[in-house]
């Protein structure tokens, strides 16, 4: 115990004083806390990604050994795109399968958003409801109705099967996100276009499209990025000739059991475009979009 | 150039009325202004006009043509909006353009137009510029130069100063007159201001509730309302409304008397009279006395607000008169400047105050 006197525990000034440096303590201890926590969720996200570009450069041998210690090779880069692997098949699939969606996407997300952001016809909201619905269903529940479907088809491992699913999959997706921009464009804008002589098309591609540009580039590399990663209904409807990146991965399997730095050097190449294209969407979403239309 | 006529137009959303039965005939050349508060129907009335909205009932005449049929761009109007609309993606030149790329004329004349429409609103300087890089004024000129460029039969303009701010749109409104004397297009103009109605109209129509209360010219709308709704609308500070009763020629409110007001004996009257019109006198000196409720300067003269009772009275005193919160004052006003009032049909009661004197 410290002998205080009593006066100076009732003095004001020294009560504030105390009082500030509590409040001290505690926004430091807050700020520390802070920083511990935002440490431990970057290394739960972070690590399986250190973790992979690490195993990527690793001799076979050392897989299964946790040390940071041993000498980068790039053979497993070599070794995928060797005639046994050949992921550049692969590749060369999911690019035809992602982009062809993309470019199929785009310019139908684009006129469905501007019918249910501007026109007027029965049930518009009940469809525009259902579109958002179906994102609600898990693949898992329609995988097998697709591949029966399919298979009477006889479109199974084909890319026409897998665009379309993948269409199916981003639609919605992109409908939703390119109707908020396209709602954000004053009407006063495309009705002054209606004046000055535009037609409805003429309109949508001078004036709306432009200007919802941010929306749709966004949306359009978030559904790059969900096809190109797309794996369940790729593993189920191809078999050898359009054998997607993602499910190209799977087969990485020998007698010893998953080929680890295979598989991690494939996720490399999937993950590197990727991370380019967030960084692209990032960009697009802080661009904004009032440019200065009303004022 | 053209007049436009309206031919018992209605405009029906489901139940609600927007304009009811709209019979109207603006002038070739002339400056018709709609005034009234929102949703009196004024705006409705214009997008008709441009094609915006079409008419439930009723014809809407361009010249010589019905145009309930004809889409807007065939209908040869131009339009500026409250908001602009510009097209903030594309430079100034561009947006001026606009019009004339979508309507195909040949590019060697295209670039002269828009130089002499850019000219006429003093946007040289600001050409290769996106509108959201120019002022709110500036946009305005764009606004503007792009209705002009094509030199349409009528001109239509949708509150296109209420986003300015208040020095720059007194600037912008005598731009407005001039362009109008200039280039002579009818044009329909729709505004709350009724400032900008009394200075630029040739016509005002005051709407409220989707009908006209009033089509005159504006000194006629301000000294001769014909209704108790254009009395209180027009006019800043408002029309003074007092509601009382006409007794033997004497107006009577409460404990108001104005003798000598008009002949004759009636119930539920509403006098009006302008603050401009009322004279702040010592107390005793005028038709009553009413006690200072709150003082105002406004630079130009100080308004005086005064009560008796409940009845409240607006004047315009001189800017050197000083009178104190509670002061008790004198009020006087000519019985000939002031207006009577039917209260319950709010028609206007001709007055004749000759045999009075």
């Amino acid at each position: 115990m410290t002998s205080v006197h009593p006066s100076a525990l009732v003095s004001p000034s020294n009560l504030a004083a105390r009082r500030r440096v509590k409040r001290q303590r505690r926004r430091r201890l807050l700020a520390v806390l802070q920083g511990a926590v935002i440490v431990a969720v970057a290394f739960l996200v972070l690590f399986p990604i250190v973790w992979m570009v690490l195993t990527a450069f690793k001799e076979p041998a050392d897989d299964y050994r946790y040390t940071l210690r041993f000498t980068p090779t790039l053979d497993n880069f070599r070794e995928v795109f060797s005639d046994r692997w050949d992921i550049a098949k692969n590749i060369r699939n999911s690019t035809i399968i992602a982009v062809s969606t993309v470019v199929i996407a785009t310019p139908i997300a684009v006129s469905a958003s501007y019918a249910f952001s501007r026109l007027r016809f029965p049930l518009k909201r009940t469809m525009f409801q259902w579109n958002l619905l179906t994102q609600f269903i898990p693949s898992v529940a329609i995988v097998l109705p697709f591949y029966i479907m399919f298979r009477n088809l006889d479109l199974l491992d084909t890319y026409v099967a897998l665009i379309l699913v993948d269409l199916s999959i981003v639609l919605p997706y992109a409908i939703w996100t390119i109707k908020g921009f396209i709602d954000a464009i004053p009407i006063e804008t495309e009705e002054a276009a209606i004046i000055d002589g535009a037609g409805r098309f003429r309109i949508i591609w001078d004036i709306v499209v432009p200007m919802a540009r941010p929306g749709i580039m966004t949306a359009a590399i978030f559904c790059f990025i969900l096809t190109w990663n797309e794996l369940l209904f790729g593993y189920l409807l191809s078999r050898q000739d359009v054998v997607p990146l993602p499910v190209g991965i799977i087969s990485f399997v020998l007698e010893r059991g998953p080929v680890w730095e295979l598989i991690a050097a494939t996720g490399i190449i999937i993950t590197v475009p990727m991370f380019f294209f967030a960084l692209m969407i990032q960009r697009h979403f802080t661009k904004g979009m009032n440019l200065g239309a009303v004022r | 150039m053209a007049s436009i006529t309206f031919r018992g137009v209605t405009k029906r959303w489901g139940a609600f009325v927007g304009v009811k039965d709209l019979n109207l005939e603006v002038a070739d050349q002339e400056f018709l202004v709609l005034l009234g508060p929102s949703g009196c129907g004024k705006t409705t009335t214009m997008r008709m006009v441009a094609g915006l909205e079409d008419p439930t009932d009723g014809e809407i005449w361009i010249g010589d043509d019905i145009v309930n049929d004809v889409s807007p761009r065939d209908r040869d109007v131009a339009m500026v909006f409250q908001n602009y609309g510009l097209y903030p993606h594309i430079s100034v030149r561009e947006n001026i353009a606009y019009p004339l790329k979508v309507r195909k004329v040949p590019k060697s004349e295209v670039a002269a137009l828009v130089n002499a429409a850019a000219d006429k609103v003093e946007l040289d300087p600001f050409l290769d510029r996106k509108p959201g890089q120019l002022s709110g004024g500036q946009r305005q000129r764009v606004a503007l130069a792009r209705s002009l460029v094509r030199t349409p039969q009528v001109f239509l303009m949708d509150e296109p100063l209420s986003n300015l701010d208040a020095k720059l749109r007194v600037t912008m409104r005598a731009e407005l007159k001039h362009l109008h004397h200039e280039l002579k297009i009818t044009t329909i103009y729709v505004t709350q201001d009724q400032m900008e109605a009394m200075t630029l109209a040739t016509r005002i129509a005051v709407m409220s509730n989707g009908v006209i209360q009033q089509l005159a010219a504006p000194e006629v709308i301000y000294n001769d309302p014909a209704t108790l709704f254009v009395a209180g609308f027009i006019g800043s500070p408002s029309m003074n409304l007092l509601p009382g009763a006409l007794v033997d020629g004497t107006f009577v409110a409460g404990p108001l008397r104005v003798p000598d007001f008009a002949a004759g004996n009636r119930e539920g009257v509403v006098l009006g009279v302008r603050p401009e019109d009322v004279t702040v006198t010592a107390p005793g000196e005028g038709q009553f006395d009413m006690d200072v409720y709150t003082v105002e300067l406004t630079g130009e003269s100080i308004l005086v607000t005064a009560r008796a009772g409940k009845l409240q009275l607006t004047a315009h005193a001189d800017r050197h008169y000083r009178c104190g919160i509670g002061d008790r004052v004198g009020m006087r006003f000519e019985p000939a400047r002031g207006y009577l009032f039917d209260e319950a049909t709010e028609h206007r009661i001709k007055l004749n105050h000759g045999t009075m004197q």
